[in-house]
């Protein structure tokens, strides 16, 4: 097992090696921040002087080593735009991607319980239907147009719940709900399916013809049975949350990780830009080994499929 | 199926009703605290010297300057530092005498030793401010023979040292304490700056907001009215307004596009009028123009085939006025005696258009490409290129709109990489000095990557006004230089823009000002 | 010469599992909604109708035709140039649904390939491909459709491309787990028994069995595609102006989405529809193929 876990390890290492280049290419690529940073009288000396200043006249190969070499330490450069150590903004904004993303994780949940179990213990009926239509919406719906729709209406209009910002309890729910909704499906469809799974099968059958209790049989055995990838899922939908929940920040001025990168990359600031990939890319990176090991310890025989 | 669900139900349930109670019908803010809401903050570097070329709202909070304005942009004697101030016969020397008895926020006094460190490191090489370049070729010495005088010495005799060092332009002029950063350095005042303004720095998390506290009492506005400012960070409009109406925000800086909407709720709207000038250009070539718009009879096809007064009101709201003069500048015009006259302003004439590009020799058409982007203040921008597209399309000529945002049509514009390409920009209006700040940058040759308009004549007469101290020499070259561009054809203007700003029903008197990139906040947290 | 053995005896899957419970039930409402915006995004330009690219800012935001202020000219109303918005949204049905189409097919023949080739091969070759899968998937779509369009500048083209360069890896991952357990059966022991090349074993035995988990995964994919180029609008990273194309409309009309509602509603409707339409028939065509695909 433990060998398991350490090639599982060497290979998302590798992994962050290789996003590691493609990000500081990408990020070089986008331009040049100088023109944003410099106001307009700046003349070529001053060009030269800020290129110096900044490390940015050496050679891409010394660069990009010297990029690494402080990544490593945990020292992720200095924001050319905010003139602040990246480590420090990442810093202040990932704690709040995180606590969005549990929310909205939450609120994930809570939807796609009731209309999963709905679905599957009704299944082929219109209330099966109606809790997939209800789910598969999330997913079919533009997020910042959901996200916009409920800051017009449910904050502003009806002002129900805040409009925007990090605050209390009720500041997650509108961007919780509009991250939320669009995993309901996917966590509906492996709750669905994994029920029906059990429901259908012969042990099932055999312990209805024997008289069990139906609530008995649906808790015990089929949602037990559900959970397994369910929460696997769970934890690899959790990434996706966080790394890509920069629309919903953006129209409900959450400072989270999604904003940032879109700073960095409006500005060109290539220590954040590569601080940011290189860090979603860790969480994405971490959660899916914890997924592989889960799945390994339940079933050994992906330990030593090669 | 019943249970599970029965009890999600009710989760969902509690998590509703939890969240009606906490919220109320609209949580009231109270009245000790200013909310600002706005829609970019362009640049989160509190430290002067980095900051300042853009917004400085909570800056010039923050900090005092060398030389005050009025809201309207004027020198003055009362909102600086400096009580007076006079010049040699020679205007080489210039002498500030400061007020007596501020303090900055640490405790620390403020004397001609501050200034003169501020200044110097506002103007160094490590400045990123938009004047400190030609300070810096034109301050020879600063002396400091007592506590509470300060002389600028110049290389030249100059008119502009007061007004480059006053809250009318950028933030050269504003007063840093020398012991307090000489002792911690400069990373740590960035992030805990200390200055002598009416609030002090509280706390910013960068991306959201920035907030300040109150000090007891000052100079400048007494006993502030808020015990807070808090300055926040909302990119979307949508929930810009809705904070607005939740009574979440005092101020929020709003598009044109919903101004109606708002005005039918009872929410005061202040405009800046004319806040900045939307005109557009041709990127240079190395060399100067390119293309057919050498040709000055296409450069003013191109600007009468546009219908100015259909653009203000459809696109604008009606809250825009039609452009006559290229680059200018309108809030200097009074300042340097330009009168603009209706015959100065394009008339919408595709007709005579047509008339003079078949003159020209390109009656069949040719190639213009435009960058289409948006800008902070000009929410608008893609609809503009795509609506000048059009019109120009009605020529014949074949217009292709280049999606950019700002960073890459900026490098194209300075590198010259594609001469002949439209690109604008909404230029933040400004009093003469300021203008002639622009002008040096946009209209004058020897300024390249920057120029955009590389004309000898011009370039004669903007040479001659940095040299001039003779005010009445100096509003002839500067007329001249406005008379010329619109003679010439020398860019398309297109219209003044009226910056809406909404505030909340209960909030009170304000003079927004008309000071570039500054809200003068200073009348509304007033305590006099 | 020993026969090629195109019916063995070592059992080869069969396609389709069929499950007798729903299957021969076709989903209706997708394949209608499919049907007609399919046919709507073909025969667009013989409809006669307004340019789509006209402008007019006099008729600027006219409502629909059924709204007092509005006229039958211009059935649906007109968006913030004066533009016809029944015309923009059929004309944009060929847009955004050529970008899901043609995005989702490159991801998929590019990651089938990967995942195939992984699969068959083993060994380093696997190791080093599912490395790059891995670093593939974890990169943000959005972040890299950024930077793409700061890059090059907004187009179709590089949505396209910035969308596929990642969406391959998912593809790549499932079609090696399914060429992983294919591989255990014996009919592939067989036909190499037989004297059968790597590519004959690939594109005859193994991709034809991976076909109905790709068609599933394809399907599904399409909306999300449709989805993520809508957010990217929203960010100044879509398809620009002036080309019409859905999500861009309903980013467009954000800030007069209460004003003038129908700028963002019916581009809304439309995407609301066709992905809707997509997404249950990619989870017909999941429950019909084999319910067991959970992951997807």
């Amino acid at each position: 097992m433990l060998r398991f876990i350490a090639a599982r390890l060497l290979q998302s290492l590798v992994a962050l090696v290789i996003i590691s280049v493609v990000v500081f290419a990408l990020a070089r690529a986008t331009g040049d921040p100088l023109y944003l940073i410099l106001p307009m009288s700046a003349s070529q000396e001053d060009f030269d002087n800020a290129r110096r200043y900044l490390g940015l006249d050496r050679p891409y190969v010394e660069q990009y080593l010297s990029f690494v070499g402080r990544a490593v330490t945990g020292d992720f450069g200095t924001s050319l735009r905010a003139r602040r150590p990246v480590g420090e903004l990442i810093g202040e904004r990932l704690p709040n991607s995180l606590k969005l993303a549990a929310f909205a994780m939450g609120v994930s949940l809570a939807m796609a319980f009731p209309l999963g179990i709905m679905a599957a213990v009704k299944k082929g009926t219109a209330l099966d239907r109606t809790a997939q239509i209800v789910s598969v919406l999330g997913q079919s719906l533009p997020t910042f147009w959901v996200a916009i729709l409920l800051v017009e209406f449910v904050a502003g209009r009806w002002q129900w719940l805040p409009a925007g910002g990090i605050g209390g309890f009720t500041s997650y729910i509108l961007p919780g709900f509009t991250l939320g909704w669009f995993v309901v499906a996917g966590l509906m469809r492996l709750l669905r399916s994994g029920m029906l799974e059990v429901l259908d099968s012969e042990y099932v059958k055999l312990a209805r013809v024997k008289g069990v209790d139906e609530r008995r049989v649906i808790w015990m055995h089929a949602l037990r049975n559900a959970l397994i990838p369910v929460v696997t899922f769970a934890g690899i939908y959790f990434a996706i949350l966080v790394t890509t929940a920069i629309v919903v920040e953006t129209v409900f001025a959450w400072p989270g990780l999604g904003r940032l990168a879109y700073e960095g990359i409006s500005s060109r600031d290539f220590p954040v830009i590569q601080a940011v990939v290189l860090t979603t890319a860790a969480i994405v990176a971490v959660v899916n080994l914890c997924v592989d090991c889960l799945y390994a310890m339940i079933d050994p025989r992906i330990r030593y499929a090669r | 199926m019943k249970r599970v669900s029965a009890l999600a139900s009710v989760f969902l349930l509690i998590l509703a009703l939890v969240g009606l109670v906490l919220a109320g019908p609209g949580s009231a803010q109270p009245k000790t605290e200013l909310t600002v809401a706005l829609s970019s903050f362009s640049t989160e570097v509190l430290d002067p010297p980095l900051g300042g070329h853009l917004v400085k709202y909570y800056l010039s909070m923050m900090f005092d300057y060398l030389v005050g304005t009025t809201p309207d942009g004027q020198p003055s004697r009362d909102g600086g530092l400096a009580t007076r101030w006079e010049n040699s016969p020679d205007f080489k020397r210039w002498t500030f005498y400061l007020r007596k008895g501020v303090k900055f926020h640490n405790g620390d006094e403020v004397t001609s030793e501050d200034v003169k460190f501020s200044i110097t490191r506002n103007i160094g090489k490590r400045s990123t401010t938009g004047y400190a370049g030609p300070l810096r070729t034109l301050i020879q010495d600063i002396e400091t023979p007592a506590p509470d005088r300060v002389v600028i010495v110049t290389k030249e005799p100059t008119l502009i040292i007061p007004t480059y060092l006053s809250r009318s332009l950028s933030t050269e002029g504003m007063i840093t304490p020398k012991k307090y950063i000489e002792s911690v350095g400069d990373d740590v005042f960035a992030r805990k700056p200390i200055g002598s303004g009416p609030y002090k720095f509280v706390e910013q998390v960068t991306g959201s907001h920035i907030k300040l506290a109150a000090v007891d009492s000052h100079w400048r506005i007494g006993t502030p009215k808020y015990k807070t400012m808090m300055f926040r960070l909302v990119p979307e409009e949508a929930t810009r307004i809705a904070l607005l109406r939740r009574g979440e925000v005092d101020v929020a800086d709003v598009s044109r596009e919903r101004v109606k909407e708002l005005e039918k709720e009872g929410f005061p709207l202040h405009y800046r009028r004319e806040e900045a000038i939307l005109t557009m250009w041709w990127i240079l070539g190395p060399d100067g123009r390119v293309g057919p718009t050498k040709d000055k009879r296409v450069r003013e096809a191109l600007n009468l085939a546009l219908d100015r007064a259909e653009i203000a009101q459809s696109i604008f709201g009606g809250k825009a006025e039609p452009a006559a003069i290229p680059l200018g500048l309108s809030w200097s015009f009074k300042d340097v005696g330009f009168k603009q006259t209706p015959d100065m302003l394009y008339p919408y004439d595709p007709g005579r258009a047509k008339k003079l590009l078949a003159d020209a020799g390109v009656g069949s058409g040719f190639n213009l490409d435009i960058y289409a982007y948006q800008l902070p203040g000009l929410p608008e921008g893609k609809t503009l290129a795509e609506a000048v597209a059009g019109y120009w399309e009605k020529l014949g000529i074949k217009t292709r709109l280049i999606p950019v945002d700002y960073p890459a049509f900026r490098k194209a514009w300075f590198d010259r990489s594609t001469p002949g390409m439209v690109g604008y920009f909404n230029i933040a209006n400004r009093d003469w000095i300021g203008a002639y700040a622009l002008l040096e940058k946009q209209a004058y040759s020897a300024s390249k990557p920057s120029d955009t308009v590389n004309d000898a004549e011009i370039d004669g007469m903007l040479a001659q006004v940095m040299r001039q101290t003779d005010k009445e020499k100096i509003n002839a070259l500067m007329r001249g230089v406005y008379g010329r561009l619109r003679s010439e054809h020398l860019g398309v203007p297109v219209v003044y823009l009226h910056s809406p700003y909404a505030t909340s029903k209960t909030l009170g008197t304000w003079n927004v000002g008309s000071v570039m990139y500054d809200l003068f906040f200073d009348v509304l947290a007033s305590g006099k | 010469m020993p026969a090629e053995p195109t019916a063995l005896a070592g059992p080869e899957p069969d396609m389709v599992a069929v499950r007798t419970s729903r299957a021969w039930r076709l989903p209706v409402f997708p394949l209608s909604v499919i049907a007609i915006f399919l046919a709507l995004a073909v025969v667009a330009p013989l409809l006669g109708l307004p340019d789509p690219h006209e402008q007019s800012l006099r008729r600027r935001f006219k409502p629909p035709g059924w709204e007092e202020a509005g006229s039958w000219t211009h059935p649906l109303g007109t968006d913030r140039l004066g533009r016809d918005l029944l015309s923009r949204i059929v004309w944009g049905s060929r847009v955004s649904i050529a970008a899901g189409v043609v995005t989702v097919l490159l991801a998929s023949a590019f990651g089938a390939a990967v995942g195939l080739a992984a699969g068959y091969y083993g060994g380093r070759v696997d190791a080093v491909l599912m490395r790059i899968t891995d670093a593939t998937m974890s990169f943000p779509v959005i972040l890299l459709a950024l930077i793409l369009a700061v890059t090059a500048g907004p187009s179709f083209t590089n949505v396209v491309v910035a969308i596929a360069v990642v969406l391959w890896a998912r593809y790549a991952r499932v079609v090696r787990g399914q060429v992983l357990t294919l591989m255990q059966l014996d009919f592939v022991a067989q036909a190499r028994i037989a004297g059968a090349g790597a590519w004959r074993i690939i594109t005859r035995h193994l991709l034809p069995n991976t076909l109905g988990t790709l068609l599933v995964l394809v399907t599904l994919q399409i909306g999300y595609v449709i989805i993520v180029e809508a957010s990217l609008s929203f960010l100044g990273a879509g398809i620009p102006p002036p080309t019409p194309a859905w999500g861009s409309m309903i980013a467009e009309g954000r800030d007069v989405v209460t004003s003038a509602w129908w700028v963002s509603l019916f581009p809304g409707l439309a995407i609301l529809l066709v992905v809707l339409a997509f997404n249950l028939l990619g989870d017909w065509l999941r429950d019909t193929f084999d319910p067991k695909l959970r992951q997807l």
